[in-house]
Parts: structure tokens; sequence; C-alpha cells
């Protein structure tokens, strides 16, 4: 209880110093606006040209694209200590500081940076479902509105477990591994759009080892009324857990290479 | 003009030096394109269009390969500016707005040639459908190459506006990303500029963006005639004129006004 309430501080004071600098911070939030808007732009044009992927709608489609953009950028806002600042905090030695102090190494980390210029995304992504939604003519129903937010709660942790591969990575590399960002942003690029648009082995890649098939397109699929796989209804919520599992597996490798940690010294 | 080069061969020698970076960008740019590929394909399984399918893979291959030519990566400005370090560049006996040209053009060139080479012979071992397709004749190919070392001049002369726009203000990251957006999207990098709707055509090809890749690609792949060439080449070069004499233009009075920070 008193860690929430020590998150909670440091992004108030976090947002805060991010506000010192108004236009600078403005102008980055518009940037990130027109960023987002380029690539629902992208889908836009690619639906108008070609109508439909699969059995996909253009308003399914837009309603992926706002899935997706919706959990990455979140996890992008909230998770910014891990996916954009941990490999410099290892390399300079900042990240011993965080060893002195009475709470979890991960906890500090997630508590050191936020990253509101995401907001403009969100919205975005917000943007896109709601036009999905509209022109699928999804029947909103309870269910389906908590297996939506199911589905976005599970792809935070899901996306935030795979920008932890770097940061494990580079625990034991020191210098940043952006290899490992083919799992994240390629992730991010590929399953804007349903997994089954992709050959086998892009597939499995997507259902087994970074889940974004059973984490966001199994449930959105069934709140659309076009399961991907003929499975009982229940599965839909089963399946996003999947992205606790994945968090779960790099909090432990996490946990271990931390045990591994030599300081770069400063 | 000695001096220039002198930069030019420095900055080519730093660039060569992360050879680890260097793979790894070029197995995600795999990867990206791979998937973009992926997705084209099954778009058109559902709707097949005019243009033949082998084009719009090369087309995505090719600017996979010379992915770094756009990227805007001298960082090194930016903070010369905000630390006050650009002094020094100041009592260097030579044409500022030169130098910052010469080490751009050696990061492109070196940074496109280094990922170009694996990636493009990487594409082409790929299966019919998936990878890139050989040029459409032998003068297109000698072509599409004198257009790429035009856009290449070009895309260096529009990166140096883009900094010399940053240089005024002291924190341009929100600029520079959009900056950064405008050419990633008007390039044809994010989507092919021939997917785009066929009305939009005329005006976007005659963007200077379109210059950079687009231009050259389009003359390998067939979709300029060999006797549009010429003409091709020409509206490259005029822009490359063009923005070189804007940009010195600024570079000119950015230096009148500039101030040094710190001390």
């Amino acid at each position: 209880m008193q860690t929430i309430r020590l998150y909670g501080k440091s992004m108030a004071m976090l947002i805060r110093s991010q506000l010192q600098y108004p236009a600078s911070f403005l102008m980055q939030t518009l940037a990130q606006l027109v960023m987002e808007g380029g690539e629902m732009l992208a889908v836009i044009l690619l639906v108008q040209r070609f109508d439909h992927l699969n059995q996909w709608t253009a308003g399914n489609l837009y309603f992926f694209f706002g899935l997706m953009a919706v959990s990455f950028y979140i996890t992008e806002c909230f998770g910014r200590g891990i996916t954009g600042a941990f490999p410099s905090m290892v390399r300079t030695g900042q990240l011993d500081t965080l060893l002195l102090r009475p709470r979890g190494v991960l906890t500090q980390v997630l508590c050191s940076a936020v990253d509101p210029r995401r907001i403009t995304c969100i919205a975005v992504g917000i943007v896109s479902l709601v036009l999905g939604s509209r022109l699928s003519a999804i029947r909103w129903s309870f269910p389906k509105i908590l297996l939506l937010l199911e589905s976005i709660f599970c792809s935070f942790w899901l996306i935030l477990g795979l920008f932890m591969i770097e940061a494990v990575l580079c625990i034991y590399s020191v210098k940043s591994v952006e290899l490992a960002n083919t799992l994240t942003y390629g992730g991010r690029s590929a399953c804007q759009y349903p997994v089954d648009t992709y050959p086998r082995t892009l597939r499995i890649l997507f259902t087994v080892v970074a889940p974004f098939a059973l984490v966001m397109h199994i449930p959105a699929s069934h709140i659309l009324d076009k399961p991907l796989f003929a499975w009982p209804a229940w599965t839909a919520f089963v399946t996003p857990l999947a992205g606790f599992v994945l968090f779960g597996v790099m909090y432990l490798l996490f946990t271990s290479a931390m045990q591994h940690y030599r300081s770069a010294g400063n | 003009m000695n001096a220039y080069y002198a930069v030019f061969r420095l900055r080519r020698r730093l660039e060569t030096q992360y050879r680890g970076a260097v793979i790894g960008g070029l197995i995600c740019q795999v990867f990206f394109g791979l998937i973009l590929i992926a997705l084209y394909r099954a778009l058109y399984a559902g709707k097949p269009q005019m243009l033949p399918f082998s084009h719009v893979a090369t087309y995505v291959w090719l600017q996979q390969a010379f992915f770094r030519m756009l990227l805007a990566s001298d960082a090194e400005l930016m903070d010369k500016v905000r630390t006050g370090g650009i002094a020094y560049d100041l009592c260097r006996p030579m044409n500022l707005y030169g130098f910052y040209y010469a080490r751009i053009l050696a990061q492109k060139l070196t940074g496109c040639l280094l990922r170009a080479a694996p990636m493009l012979l990487f594409a082409a071992l790929l299966p019919e459908g998936w990878g890139i397709s050989l040029p459409v004749s032998l003068p297109a190919l000698l072509w599409a190459l004198a257009a790429w070392v035009l856009g290449l001049f070009c895309v260096s002369a529009l990166e140096n506006i883009t900094m010399a726009f940053t240089m005024r203000t002291l924190d341009p990251r929100g600029m520079q990303a959009m900056m950064n957006l405008l050419m990633m999207i008007l390039a044809g990098n994010v989507l092919p500029l021939t997917l785009f709707p066929d009305s939009w055509q005329p005006v976007l090809t005659a963007l200077p963006h379109a210059q950079l890749l687009d231009a050259p690609i389009r003359i390998y792949t067939g979709e300029y005639a060999l006797s549009q060439a010429g003409l091709i080449l020409l509206r490259q070069a005029g822009w490359t004129a063009a923005l070189i004499c804007t940009g010195m233009l600024f570079w000119r009075r950015n230096q009148r006004r500039l101030v040094i920070q710190g001390g």
C-alpha cells in the first residue's frame, strides 16, 4: 500500500518537473500526436486501397489498431523507467543508488520516470477504438467491456515484460541491446493487424514467444463477434492472462540478473 | 575542399566503429521488412492491384536497406548549441554549412553502405514473392544508382536545413521529432509512396522527400520509364540545388544571431 503511495508521489513530482518547460512539453506532445496520427493515416490509406484484410473490415482493423496503440503507449507512459531509461542507468552506474534504498529495484525504476507526452498517442488510440467500434457496429455488453479492459490491462504487463528483455540483457552486457527491441517495436508494428495476417512462423512467434495474439487479438476478435479460433467464449477471458505469465517470467529473470549485477562504476 | 573531405573521412571512420550495433540494427530492419511484406501480401491476396506485387516487395527491401539515409542522427550539434561548444566550430577556418554537410553526408553514406550490402543479399535469397527482384534493365540500374547519389546529396541538404531550424531553440526535440516523422512518411518508409492514393501521386512525387529514395526505387522497378529518367534526375538536381541554397542562407542568418551559451 505504501509502495503505491510512493509511486503516486513520484509520478506527481516527475510530471510537475516536466511541466517546468511548458512550451517544449507542448511541442513534444504535439509531435507525438502527429507521429501516431501518421501511423493511423497509413492504416487508413491501406484500408482505402484494399478495402479489407482477410475477413477483417476497415472498422475491425481500426479497432485492432486502437487496441495496440492504447496498450503500447500506456506502457511507454508509465513504464518509461524500463522502456527508456534503464540501459543508461546501468551504463552510468546510476542504478547503484537504487540498491541502497529500502525498496525493490524494479519498483524504484518504475518510479523514476514517466512520459506524459504519450497522452496524445493514447488519445489517437482511443479515437481509433471508438471509430472501429462504430464502423464494426459492435453490440457492447458488460462482459465485452470487461474483456476490453482486461485485454488492455494484461497488454500493459505483456509489453512491459517484453521491454524487460532488454533490461535483463543490458545488466549482463552493460551497453544497451537494441536487438531486443525487435520483439517490442516489431511486435507493435506487426500486431496492430490481427495475427492471422502472417505466415505460420510469425504467427507462432506472436502467439507463443511474444503472445500478442493471446492477449489482444483473441479478446478483440470476440468483441467483434468474429472469433479467431472456434474456442468456447470463456477462453477469451483466460488467454490474456498470458501477459501476466510473461511478465512473471521476466520478473524472475530480472531478479536473478540483479544478483549478478556488477556496478559499472562512476 | 580538402578540409571538407577530411571531415567526411573522419566521420566515415567513426561510423564504422560500432559493428555490433550495425548487426543488431540489420536484424531489426530485416524483421520489419518481413512483417511489412507479409502484411502487403495478405492485402494483395484480398484485392490485387494494378501495381505488380514484386514492385512492392522490392520497394520495401530497398527502403529498409537504405533506411539510415533518412534517419537524422547527428545529435552533437544540439549539444554544442546548448553547451556553447559551438564557439569552437565558429573558430574553424571553414564554412560551417560545408562542415556539417560533409559530416552528414559521410554518416549517411557509410551508414547505408554498411547495412545495405548484407541486407540486399539476404533479400535476394528470399523466395519469389518475398524477396527483392532484379532491376528492370541494366540501364535502369545505372540510372537508379545515379538517382540514388543525387538523393543522398538531397537528403543531406534537407537535414542541414532541419539542423539550422533546430539551432534556434535550446530544446528542439519536438521540432526534430516532427521533421523525422515527415521524412519517414513522405519518403515512403512507413508506407510505399506507390500505395498512396493515385490522386496524391503528382503532389507526393514532386516534394523533395520523394527525391531521396522513392525516385531511384521507381527507376529501378521500371515504374518510371527510362525516357523519363533524365527528367527525374533533373528534378532531383533542382531540389538539391534549391535546398543547399536555402540551407546556406539559413546558416548564415543563424550565425549572425547565434548566442553562445555557458562560459
